[in-house]
């Protein structure tokens, strides 16, 4: 029989502190989709999305309701589109996006993520076919998510690709520009891009990964910060160990609600459980927040010094919580600094307290980088460039994943707010130093080689 | 379950809550050769209750049991005793055990309301928890619900009766509770 203090806490956590489980992502490979003619190509994705994705979100309500927790986003993760445009032109780019957002929306789904391209050691013409079509597919269609991987720790970093996002960037910011240049929100720019990740905007099935799996992703900024004032509120002074003892118990115990959800919603689905990722999500709403995690750990402003060490501390403790409560753990697991979809970090920002640079430090040391940050739009396509390359770099050299989600607002300059809304929150303008100081190197092109794997100092 | 011996008695207790209930109780029992096959304790706001089964090599008068553990007036031990028969096995249907949780301002007839609606539909409470702090009043219970019951259905019937009550009313699948509390979680 249960304790009734086991049943309260849980009651607590799930109830007072917004733990919700913030994706259920399908990842299902849509490689025979591929198809000589665009016509058969689009009905082939059409059928096959609607033959296994139509129940996903009636079967994530009912598991919802049967543990009474909400399930926030239904979603679906594909195969690179690279491989079904392989022999197509840029005109059937477009026909694909404009398929997978139909059948998307015909199942309920919110977004699908995988319009995807991996050019770390270089661009074939299919990857260039998607590249060239962002600026068309995300202004021209609502679920679309699409993710190019720039860099791995095997083979460098390619500065050719990298020199290519850059404009990439800027011509979807234009293309969206009465969005407030909204269609770079559904874009990351990766390293070591992770094959299970279930969280937009960055969800792609990677090589090795099954036909179909049910990927997990969970909240819980709220349920940490919760738990930390409890222990806090206690009046007696707890060390930083103690406290991340307190973050690793509540990891824990977040990480099982997510694998005990995707594993039933696995089996009603008759598919493959695949994973649970433990990043801690924040999304715009007072307290569930990471900024908070890190405030109520002691860092007053956040991007003050000690936030980098602070952010390490949460991401180690979550990770050993959730590697302990799970078998299954992939995607990114750290911890997510998104900086228009927390409110404490977006208010650091605007405060002027935390900058782009400090965030950088921060993403060393946690994943996933510099995401949801909006930039002057002026900002040079090189400059862009020259932050991916350095964050890309970031990940290379520590063996991690890292990318870059910037939003280059047309006509908005330093200071200036934005308002995406709902999850995406908004965000004040931030500056960029030394704008334009960086073309002469990103223009060199060519790839940094892979670093090398002895003399790790 | 099989007892030690073959004249058993369940035995209930109910006292106020000190040091050395246990062990006067099983003193009793073991002076008699009794041995205890089965025993569930619990305290609430102060009380002590126990229901333990026992059993005997020669039968005892029940009534003359409880007077023995009952011992000296002074000890204020209220104490039931009768033969026990194991109960019957009936074939059970399938269930599954979920957990409801209602909080709200306390008021007369709220564990009516509740328990009422639950044996109207066959529900099982296993274990129920109730508590007042201040004006408001927490009910939890463990139940076993038959396999043929639409959840969605039970679930807003409950809604509607919390709304009635001004009450908050959740029923959620034990395995949210067992996942988050215990290290071991078969599924």
């Amino acid at each position: 029989m249960l304790r009734t203090d086991e049943i309260l806490s849980t009651i607590q956590m799930l109830h007072a502190e917004s733990l919700d489980v913030r994706t259920v992502t399908l990842a299902l490979n849509l490689d025979d989709c591929a198809a000589p003619s665009m016509d058969s190509l689009c009905r082939k994705l059409r059928e096959k999305i609607t033959g296994r994705a139509s129940r996903l979100v009636e079967t994530c309500n009912k598991v919802g309701r049967k543990y009474g927790i909400p399930i926030v986003n239904k979603r679906l993760a594909i195969t690179p589109a690279s491989h079904l445009l392989a022999g197509h032109g840029q005109a059937a780019a477009l026909a694909v996006a404009k398929t997978l957002d139909e059948a998307t929306a015909a199942c309920g789904i919110d977004l699908v993520g995988g319009f995807s391209a991996l050019v770390h050691k270089g661009i074939t013409p299919a990857d260039a076919c998607v590249m060239r079509s962002l600026p068309e597919v995300l202004s021209q269609t609502k679920r679309v998510c699409a993710s190019i991987n720039v860099a791995t720790t095997k083979a460098g970093v390619n500065m050719d690709a990298i020199g290519e996002m850059g404009r990439i960037i800027l011509e979807i910011a234009a293309a969206t520009a009465a969005q407030k240049g909204f269609g770079c929100a559904k874009l990351v720019v990766f390293a070591n891009i992770p094959e299970d990740n279930p969280f937009m905007a960055g969800a792609y099935v990677g090589e090795g990964e099954p036909e179909a799996a049910v990927n997990i992703g969970v909240s819980g900024p709220n349920v940490v910060v919760s738990a930390l004032r409890r222990r806090l509120a206690l009046g007696k002074k707890l060390t930083l160990n103690e406290l991340a003892e307190e973050i690793k118990l509540t990891s824990f115990r977040v990480t099982r609600v997510g694998e005990l959800v995707g594993r039933e919603v696995a089996d009603e689905l008759g598919i493959a459980f695949g994973i649970v990722d433990l990043s801690l999500a924040p999304t715009p709403k007072v307290g569930d927040s990471v900024g908070e995690i890190l405030k109520t750990l002691g860092i007053a402003q956040i991007g003050a010094p000690g936030s980098t060490a602070a952010v390490a501390m949460l991401t180690d403790a979550v990770k050993k919580g959730g590697a302990f409560a799970s078998s299954s753990v992939g995607g990114m697991s750290g911890a997510f600094i998104p900086v228009s979809e927390d409110e404490v970090l977006d208010n650091a920002v605007t405060k002027g307290w935390l900058s782009l640079e400090k965030l950088e430090a921060m993403t060393s040391v946690c994943s996933v980088g510099l995401d949801m940050i909006a930039i002057p739009g002026n900002t040079p396509a090189e400059t862009i460039a020259a932050i991916i390359a350095d964050e890309a770099t970031i990940g290379v050299v520590n063996n991690k994943t890292t990318g870059v989600r910037l939003i280059p607002v047309p006509g908005a300059k330093v200071g200036d707010r934005v308002e995406y809304g709902g999850l995406f929150g908004g965000a004040t303008i931030m500056e960029v130093r030394n704008s334009g100081a960086s073309a002469d190197f990103v223009n060199h092109g060519g790839r940094i080689p892979a670093p090398i794997q002895s003399l790790r100092n | 379950m099989k007892t030690q011996f073959p004249n058993a008695y369940v035995l209930n207790v109910l006292t106020g809550d000190h040091p050395g209930i246990i062990a006067a109780i099983t003193r009793s029992v073991n002076q008699r050769g009794g041995n205890i096959d089965a025993c569930s304790q619990t305290v609430v706001e102060g009380f002590f209750t126990l229901i333990m089964v026992i059993s005997f090599a020669k039968p005892v008068e029940p009534d003359a049991l409880a007077t023995e553990i009952r011992g000296d007036q002074a000890t204020g031990f209220q104490v039931v005793a009768r033969k026990f028969v194991p109960p019957v096995v009936k074939p059970v249907a399938a269930v599954d055990r979920f957990v409801l949780t209602a909080f709200g301002k306390d008021k007369p007839g709220i564990v009516r309301r509740f328990s009422e609606y639950l044996a109207g539909k066959d529900i099982n409470i296993l274990d129920l928890f109730a508590h007042r702090e201040g004006d408001d009043f927490l009910l939890i219970g463990q139940v076993e619900i038959p396999a043929t019951r639409d959840l969605a259905l039970l679930q807003a019937d409950l809604e509607q009766i919390a709304a009635e009550e001004a009450f908050t009313v959740k029923l959620q699948h034990e395995n949210i509770f067992v996942a988050t509390n215990q290290l071991r979680f078969e599924r």
